[in-house]
């Protein structure tokens, strides 16, 4: 109080000035998405505001055209297939990294996580061609793989999170007890790094659920995704199924990564109740 | 262990879903997308499903012929028919891309010789007229655009113009602009002071142009009211008309750019027999007066005009057919078969500036 | 037999041993475990990645598909016309690749060494009968491919067959810089109506660097205030901040396209308050492209700078001014040195994935606006110059990489971490 009252009047001034962008700057950066949903309800041909009145029609015809609900069907098709993979593959990866110390780590790290230093397109454009060379081209099994690529390094950052606050003489006091080593990850490791894991696995499916550039260059029409379909629509033909199909893909992503900061709060919660 | 029976579902889930319809038989047709494609999907595909029950998986291209090279050359095909313009369908013959098949044991010659015949691979579909597109509604009859020198003329018509981002066809308008007769534009673009004309027209432009590459594209953008004028095809002009309720019109009189759609298929498709009998098929007379009814492109079959009733007939382009610059005969094809990937590139950096 | 007398007196002790023996057979396990996904990372991003920047090298298909004549032209100076037992071979080569998409390939290949090759090579072709061409000798072949197209009587169709008959070619990294080589091999400058690559370059570091202005401008009051907030207000700032962060890429390019078409809600409500008379050209060009780039990467500005600005105490500033320090100077001397490593790991973070953005400038940027990674696509997609799109790419890869090496070096890699 003291601090605030010798404030000058400019000084106030500034402070209100600051605190008005910070308001517009987060409008800014909400509206586009509360600007889609009502869009989508809509019952006009076109997108126009103030809407000239509230329908479902659109989300009618998103959940019965065939291209849109064969696009929500590949994009959970592949979306749980690549959180499998990138799931049993990112958690195996981070306990290694977790347990070794030896000299090339820092470069098997790198590896794994290098996916997100390369821009896309080029990640993209790779994989096309690669893909083309060994006949995983507009295939099922390469859509998985290529997403798994992208999803890999969320889980291990996840669950190498998880595992800082995890203290190894754990396992050893279980082992020591007579527990298999099997038996010790089953039931001392895992429910430890299970908010992690999840974690991880629901990052993994949000990438592989919301990519496009990749999908773009290597899926044919049989591999067609919900971001894929609704990348033509906008650059083809902005109906308002589109809005509806965005929606669709804002509330999955959306409610997942929720849960994933709720986890990532919980984890860190129980690892402060811990020390 | 929460975590593992979840694992479990999920990869079961995984497992399950990764063998999608393996039953039935396949072909995957692309076309230019958007409206052509809703009326592909009515008057060809479903028809053929139904009659055969082989499945149609239907994809769009901007007509990049890049992409079926692509697919050709690295050996693994995504598509098994391809619905391709004159040039693309004499290019990708000559460049091994299409097969080669004998069309005359399937379908009748003389049906089409109206359109000029089979292609060099393919079988003409439909006839499609690029024209001059703009609002009926914000310009009254009176006031409107009437030439391509019109469509330059910024100053007494204000606003973007939408053009084709594509070499072909779009220098052929700029030539039009330039006061070339339409008859005459091929002759005029096949010498090299033609090719710096119709650039130079083009930048003339170049500030007031918004680029498209599906015909969906140069709908949404004059429908938007994004641009005041746009080129574009008949029959997306009809079925944008017709869904939204609205009065674009073609100025046919300016000049247009005309020629047939091709359907082709993919060389090495292992789902050759299907993909013929799906071009049979949809070359056959009632599925092509069907097409022409629901598109307003002319059905490439004689055969189809009998089945087609008052209206639909009359929705289909007539008259100024004297303005026409056809996408076909031997001049057309050897300067495009010759100068295409050169003028594209040419003309990819122009726009880019 | 050495052994044994070296055994246990002066051997380990047991236990030590059981340890070791325990700590290899850890180190075994976390090997395997790594080893799935390192060798999953390997197969299936190392690899292509590889792959794909050798390709901006590798000499495809000039003397695969040609062995005899580049090996006949490489006896010829330049100077004149190669020997007749070039043209010779060459004839042969064309007549055994007609009918085949090999030789549209390298009709192509060629065209982009020379444009005009394509269709000489097909047109070459066209006239030449394999069965004419059988009877002749050398030199009457060489009358008869000059008069199927006399563009072979011009040494500049002859020396892409010269220059690049080796395995591999410097050709697709030049032209990606603009340069071409003379019919003589010299290096030089493409003419400035086709050098499209440098201003591609420098379009690209303009559009990354004004966007990381624009979001370190906007970036940096938000996060300071969001950093000075209570508990319940910064909570609802940070939600609001990754709302955007958790949403589609695509579906906030979509719906930019929505808000600032000529019909769409930032124009009719200019319009509605007569502040503009007729709608205004917002989209499909560069501003369109800033509005949505801007949008898209703000959070990962304001993350990082949020992170660092959380652990600067308010004390630091008020020292200063009891100090006697003015509010801008104790911010200059003071707070900023402090917030500095949020500020380069977010300027950094935001350039870098900005030089790499493909999507957002397709759908809201104009022709004129695409940066290098739409070229990438499209001389992979649209004109199949595989070895141009590798060359770009290559080249943006090696500015990133440079990027990340200069900064792991000033401050730190692990700094560079968005949460």
């Amino acid at each position: 109080m003291a601090a605030r009252s010798i404030r000058t009047r400019g000084e106030r001034v500034g402070r209100l000035a600051v605190l008005a962008f910070t308001g517009l700057v987060l409008v800014f950066l909400v509206a586009p998405v509360f600007v889609v949903v009502p869009l989508s309800f809509t019952d006009s041909e076109i997108l126009v505001f103030p809407l000239p009145g509230w329908s479902l029609r659109w989300y009618e015809d998103f959940f019965t055209n065939p291209l849109w609900t064969g696009a929500l069907y590949n994009s959970f098709a592949i979306g749980l297939s690549v959180t499998v993979l990138a799931t049993v593959l990112g958690t195996t990866a981070a306990l290694g990294l977790h347990a070794s110390r030896f000299r090339l780590k820092p470069v098997a790290l790198g590896l794994l996580m290098a996916p997100l230093a390369v821009p896309v397109v080029i990640v993209a454009v790779a994989m096309f061609y690669f893909f083309a060379r060994i006949g995983l081209l507009g295939t099922f099994p390469g859509m998985v793989l290529a997403h798994t690529v992208l999803a890999l390094p969320f889980v291990v950052v996840t669950v190498l999170a998880t595992l800082q606050g995890f203290d190894p003489t754990v396992v050893r006091a279980a082992a020591s007890l007579g527990a298999s080593p099997l038996f010790g990850f089953r039931t001392v490791t895992l429910p430890i790094i299970a908010p992690g894991v999840v974690s991880g696995a629901l990052f993994a499916f949000v990438t592989s659920f919301d990519e496009l550039v990749v999908t773009i260059f290597i899926a044919s029409p049989r591999q067609r995704t919900l971001p894929r379909q609704i990348f033509s629509g906008v650059s083809e033909n902005l109906s308002p199924t589109v809005t509806a199909a965005a929606v669709v893909l804002i509330v999955v992503c959306m409610s997942l990564m929720i849960a994933v900061e709720l986890l990532r709060r919980r984890s860190a919660r129980l690892q402060g109740k811990a020390q | 262990m929460r975590a593992a029976p979840w694992t479990v579902a999920l990869a079961l889930a995984g497992v399950l879903v990764g063998a999608p319809s393996l039953s039935a038989q396949t072909i995957s047709v692309v076309n230019n997308g958007g409206s052509v494609a809703d009326a592909q999907r009515e008057a060809f595909f479903k028809p053929f499903t139904a009659e055969t029950g082989v499945e149609i998986v239907e994809d769009t291209f901007a007509q990049e012929l890049a992409k079926i090279r692509s697919q050709v050359e690295t050996g693994s095909l995504v598509w098994d028919v391809a619905s391709v313009t004159a040039i693309n369908d004499a290019t990708g013959c000559e460049e091994g891309l299409f097969e080669e098949i004998d069309w005359s044991e399937y379908l009748d010659p003389a049906d089409f010789e109206g359109v000029g015949g089979f292609g060099k691979c393919g079988v003409p579909n439909n006839f499609v007229s690029g024209g001059l597109v703009y609002d009926g509604d914000v310009y009254a009859e009176d006031g409107a655009p009437r030439s391509w020198a019109d469509f330059w003329d910024v100053e007494t018509f204000p606003g973007k113009r939408g053009l084709l981002y594509r070499a072909e066809q779009t220098l052929e308008v700029a030539l039009m602009a330039d006061g070339v007769e339409a008859a005459q534009v091929m002759e005029v673009l096949a010498t090299p002071e033609g090719r710096d004309r119709a650039f130079a027209k083009l930048e003339e432009l170049l500030p007031h142009i918004i680029w498209w590459k599906a015909g969906a594209e140069s709908m949404q953008l004059i429908l938007s009211g994004e641009v005041v004028m746009t080129y574009g095809w008949n029959g997306r002009v009809a079925t944008a008309n017709q869904s939204n309720d609205r009065n674009l019109k073609v100025a046919f009189e300016a000049g247009h750019v005309s020629g047939s759609q091709y359907f082709t298929v993919m060389k090495g498709t292992p789902n050759k027999e299907a993909a013929i009998d799906f071009i049979v098929f949809a070359s056959s007379p009632a599925p092509q007066a069907d097409y022409a009814a629901r598109i307003s492109y002319a059905p490439a079959n004689e055969k189809a005009y009998p089945l087609m009733s008052e209206e639909a007939l009359a929705t289909l382009p007539s008259g100024h057919l004297d303005k026409a610059s056809y996408q076909s005969g031997d001049l057309y094809l050897d300067f495009w078969l010759d100068n295409g990937d050169q003028l594209l590139q040419r003309f990819v950096t122009m726009a880019a500036q | 037999m050495t052994s044994l007398a070296l055994d246990p007196p002066t051997g380990p002790h047991p236990l030590e041993r059981a340890v070791r023996r325990s700590e290899r057979r850890r180190r075994l396990v976390a090997l395997l475990l790594m080893a799935p996904s390192v060798l999953f990372a390997v197969a299936v991003f190392a690899v292509p990645i590889g792959l794909f920047l050798f390709r901006a090298i590798e000499n495809d298909g000039i003397p695969q598909r040609l062995p005899r004549t580049t090996a006949a032209v490489q006896a010829w100076d330049g100077g004149d016309l190669p020997s007749a037992a070039a043209f010779d071979a060459l004839a042969d080569e064309i007549l055994a690749l007609k009918g085949t998409p090999e030789l549209a390939q390298l009709g192509r290949r060629l065209n982009y060494v020379v444009p005009g090759y394509r269709s000489l090579m097909m047109g070459t072709a066209r006239r030449l009968d394999a069965a004419q061409v059988a009877t002749l000798d050398a030199e009457a072949t060489r009358a008869r491919l000059i008069e199927a197209d006399e563009r072979w009587a011009d040494p500049a169709f002859w020396m892409p067959l010269k220059q690049q008959s080796g395995p591999l070619t410097t050709f697709y990294l030049e032209t990606a810089l603009d340069f071409e080589r003379t019919p003589s091999g010299e290096l030089v400058s493409v003419p400035a109506e086709r050098a499209i690559f440098i201003d591609l370059f420098v379009r690209t570091f303009q559009t990354g660097l004004a966007t990381t202005v624009l979001c370190l401008l906007i970036g940096f009051p938000v996060a300071a205030v969001m950093a000075r907030a209570s508990g319940s207000l910064a909570n609802l700032m940070l939600a609001l901040v990754l709302i955007p962060f958790w949403t589609s890429l695509l579906v906030r390019t979509t719906a930019w396209v929505i808000l600032l078409q000529n019909e769409g809600l930032v124009n009719k409500t200019l319009l509605f308050l007569g502040l503009v008379d007729q709608p205004l050209q917002l989209v499909f060009n560069r501003f369109g492209v800033y509005v949505a780039m801007v949008h898209v990467l703000l959070p990962y500005m304001i993350l990082p700078l949020y992170s660092v600005m959380k652990g600067v105490s308010a004390d630091h500033l008020r020292a200063a001014s009891s100090l006697g320090a003015k509010p801008f100077m104790a911010f200059r001397t003071v707070y900023l040195p402090l917030v500095m490593p949020g500020v380069a790991a977010g300027s950094a973070l935001v350039f870098v994935l900005a030089i790499g953005f493909y999507v957002t400038p397709a759908l809201v940027g104009g022709a004129s606006d695409q940066m290098i990674g739409y070229f990438i696509a499209y001389f992979t997609n649209t004109s199949v110059n595989w070895g141009l799109a590798s060359a770009l790419g290559a080249i943006l890869l090696g500015l990133i990489a440079l990027i990340y090496l200069v900064l792991g070096w000033a401050i730190g890699l692990d700094r560079l971490k968005v949460r």
